[in-house]
């Protein structure tokens, strides 16, 4: 899947999981940072970032272990869609 | 605050019913934690838990946490010798998350697959019920509540309960906490990727998360001059509590375990005791890489680090949540009366945080004449209960 | 053992949404509500991760911090009642699972289904840092709330609670609840605080004090877990005019919590004028135009409040639910 496509999909899973406002999901960047606390993020704390690999889980077919340190690839959407890709690449 | 006598227990847990098969459980270092049979568990990684094992007793029309309440509440009562006359004035004071929740699960799953269950299953649906049970079939007329503090409902049970003795309302109170598994938790834990495949390790450094348990304990709290008054037999003392709110996070701790050691801190200042008199500590330990390490944190910033004896009892029968502070307080007190520190099962290699000695696998043989009990739930309510020597 | 002020109110229902203004308006000329409009009390992003009903509670939760001009990160308490709790996202949670199995499951509903979901939503919002409880009961809650509240006041174990209760409708809730033969009762849904300090506290910080709240006391008298009783002597009654020092025959007016559950409120007049006999005050009811839920509580002593501030007589909030468990608030 292209990185463009993905966030299409992280942007419904936002709005149908994350419970937010469809326009917030919409103004989301490539380059907008996920985790609350940094500059101009969406301001997803450790609960909703539990919430969102569950829903990634389910939509990409992918397992994400948790003893894996995945911080680095919830930085921002541009990392998360480049894990994705690279993920559903591999199989 | 003034020290409540601890004249009777009663506990039913994944060892079985009484307090006797209960203490020899934890004393023998045995594990509860075994494959789910109360319950469909096809599609989860995690599938054990300690189930409270067949020959519950009791009327099968009650719910399965109204019948672990019954059990517990009656022996801890007997315990404690108190006749009917007695009971009329004491308080009753029940911990509790999941209700009848079990029992309104299948209602509700069979509803949703077409059918049309009776409500009446639904009656003992909330909380609150497992209290209105036990007053009425025990006869207690007191002052009445169900707490709801998440995993820490069973210690702020107590420490309500000992708050009525210290007001002078009641000379006796009932107090303890209660759940029967449901699906809702254990699907919910689950879904939190909180849960070990294997049993739980507390404070190992390869642990995976906790292991849901289920059970009952309550415990006779009573005026110490009534106790004597009576003759009766005083396990412990209830000295001091503390009950504190993180204000944080509705599911993590506050990182540097602020709230955690406020409620050991006040439960020490209540008692009117240094953190060096404190031999035992009974600790949350759930076996999550986040609770224990923060935990262990919190205990080292208010005992320092050195000779403390801290196990966690979960290691051997899950996380039995609103029943867990007040299965956790009669091993504490126990802890006391038998001189014998029971272990954390489990346990291979002692994770680098932890500054004292976690008590790996075997029950120790200890003289403490204090130990501290903590509870810590969801919503950062974090309860200390401290116990002493009679 | 102190004694314990009122010094603020926030409510949060279908007819009143605001503070000790909006409530004295409201009992003057009161009306039934319509939808209840959380507007400017709980913001965009905080909304995305509140419930409904935690968001009645914080929203009542800081209408009544404000309006006793408490600041934000005093030392307080928080006791909540409530008789169901999140019931709703917890259906949800469960709908998820029967819907699409595991990956279904929603990590952001699971806290809700523990109904302490409400308190620590509220502890965050507001900063209460002192202890939290949250008192399930049925037809209680609120009022239960309260009198632990007075009591952890009293004793001095914290300075200053917000204290009352939230309940929210659910038409599986109301469907089951007719099922199982109480369908008669009125329900509403809402929340409500007081804000309760110690006097000396209060005074020193030169607060407007509504009220005191002079005596609480809790009992269960005997009845069947889900039945009405016949023995109307109320020892929480005389408990609560006990603490507070107050002759049956100086009450000025009782509110009941009258639901519209025919056994259950006769039982509760006869509880109420077998205490206060041969005296026999005003009943004060709100049930009607709201709607029985935890958030009462808070609303009935406010106004008890007000009409002993004007009257000079104290005034008894009460409480009985099937089951037994019963309240008595004395409020000068």
């Amino acid at each position: 899947m292209e990185p463009k496509e993905i966030l299409d999909e992280l942007r419904g899973i936002l709005v149908a999981r994350l419970k937010f406002e469809p326009r917030r999901a919409a103004d989301v960047r490539l380059e907008t940072p996920l985790p609350k606390g940094v500059e101009g993020s969406i301001g997803l704390d450790s609960l909703d970032f539990i919430e969102l690999s569950i829903a990634i889980e389910d939509r990409f077919g992918i397992t994400l272990d948790e003893a894996e340190d995945l911080v680095p690839h919830f930085a921002s959407f541009e990392t998360l869609c480049r894990y994705i890709a690279a993920r559903t690449a591999s199989g | 605050m003034r020290p409540v006598a601890v004249t009777g227990l009663g506990a039913v847990s994944p060892f079985g019913a009484g307090v006797k098969a209960y203490w020899n459980g934890l004393a023998a270092g045995a594990c509860a934690i075994r494959p789910v049979t109360l319950i469909a568990t096809d599609g989860f990684r995690c599938r054990i838990a300690a189930e409270v094992p067949e020959g519950l007793g009791g009327s099968a029309r009650r719910s399965r946490g109204d019948r672990l309440a019954l059990a517990a509440a009656r022996e801890a009562l007997e315990d404690a010798g108190l006749g009917r006359g007695e009971r009329d004035r004491a308080g009753l004071v029940v911990g509790a998350v999941g209700g009848g929740m079990l029992e309104a699960e299948a209602w509700y799953w069979a509803r949703h697959h077409g059918r049309a269950p009776a409500p009446r299953r639904l009656r003992s649906i909330f909380p609150s019920a497992h209290a209105g049970v036990l007053g009425h079939a025990l006869g207690l007329r007191g002052p009445r509540e169900t707490l709801v503090t998440a995993c820490s409902s069973g210690a702020a049970a107590l420490a309500l309960g000992a708050d009525l003795i210290d007001d002078g309302v009641t000379p006796l109170v009932l107090a303890g906490g209660v759940d029967a598994l449901t699906r809702i938790c254990f699907m919910g834990f689950n879904a939190l990727k909180l849960l070990d495949a294997e049993p739980c390790r507390p404070f190992d450094r390869d642990r995976r998360g906790m292991s849901v348990g289920e059970g009952a304990a309550f415990v006779v709290l009573e005026d110490p001059d009534h106790a004597r008054a009576r003759g009766a037999r005083v396990y412990a003392e209830l000295a001091g509590y503390g009950m504190t709110t993180d204000a944080y996070h509705v599911t993590s701790p506050h990182p540097d375990g602020e709230g955690m050691a406020r409620a050991m801190r006040a439960a020490l200042a209540a008692a009117g005791v240094g953190p060096g008199a404190v031999g035992y500590v009974n600790a949350h330990g759930t076996a999550t890489p986040q609770n224990d390490r923060i935990e262990a944190h919190a205990i080292r910033a208010v005992f320092g680090e050195g000779r403390l004896l801290v196990s966690s009892t979960k290691s051997m029968i899950g996380h039995t949540m609103a029943a867990a502070g007040a299965l956790e307080a009669v091993a504490t007190v126990q802890a006391l009366a038998h001189e014998l520190i029971p272990p954390t099962a489990n346990l291979r290699t002692p994770d680098a945080d932890v500054a004292f000695d976690c008590v790996p696998r075997v029950a120790r043989e200890a003289g403490v004449d204090v130990a501290i009990s903590n509870s810590f739930g969801f919503g950062g309510q974090n309860v200390t209960l401290l116990f002493r020597r009679p | 053992m102190t004694r314990v002020a009122i010094t603020g109110v926030g409510l949060v229902n279908a007819a009143v949404v605001g503070r000790t203004d909006t409530l004295a308006r409201w009992l003057d000329a009161p009306a039934p509500g319509g939808a209840i409009a959380l507007g400017a009390l709980i913001d965009e992003t905080e909304s995305r991760r509140l419930s409904r009903v935690c968001q009645l509670t914080v929203a009542a939760a800081r209408l009544a911090l404000a309006d006793a001009g408490l600041a934000a990160g005093a030392p307080l308490g928080l006791v909540v009642g409530t008789e169901w709790g999140d019931l709703r996202s917890t259906i949800e949670f469960v709908d998820g699972y029967l819907a699409r199995g595991p990956a279904g499951l929603s990590a952001l509903l699971f806290p809700h289904t523990v109904m302490n979901t409400m308190a620590a939503a509220t502890a965050i919002a507001v900063t209460a840092r002192e202890l939290s409880l949250t008192l399930n009961a049925p037809t209680v809650a609120g009022e239960l709330a309260i009198a632990r509240a007075a009591a952890a006041v009293r004793a001095g174990r914290v300075e200053a609670a917000l204290a009352g209760g939230v309940d929210q409708l659910d038409p599986l809730l109301l469907e089951t609840l007719g099922a199982l033969g109480a369908g008669a009762d009125v329900r509403g849904e809402g929340a409500g605080f007081v804000v309760l300090e110690s006097l000396p506290a209060a005074r020193r910080r030169g607060a407007r004090v509504l009220g005191e709240l002079a005596g609480a006391a809790w009992r269960a008298l005997p009845a069947r877990p889900d039945g009405v009783g016949r023995r109307a002597a109320s020892r929480a009654i005389a408990g609560a005019l006990e603490e507070a020092g107050v002759p049956a025959g100086a009450v000025g007016a009782v509110y009941p919590s009258a639901s519209g559950d025919g056994p259950r409120d006769r039982w509760e007049r006869d509880v109420i004028a077998a205490a206060l006999a041969p005296h026999r005050p005003p009943l004060v009811s709100f049930h009607p135009p709201i709607g029985r839920h935890s958030g009462l509580g808070a609303l009935a002593v406010a106004a008890a409040a007000r009409r002993a501030a004007a009257s000079g007589a104290p005034g008894l909030v009460h409480a009985l639910a099937r089951g037994g468990t019963h309240v008595a608030l004395v409020v000068r």
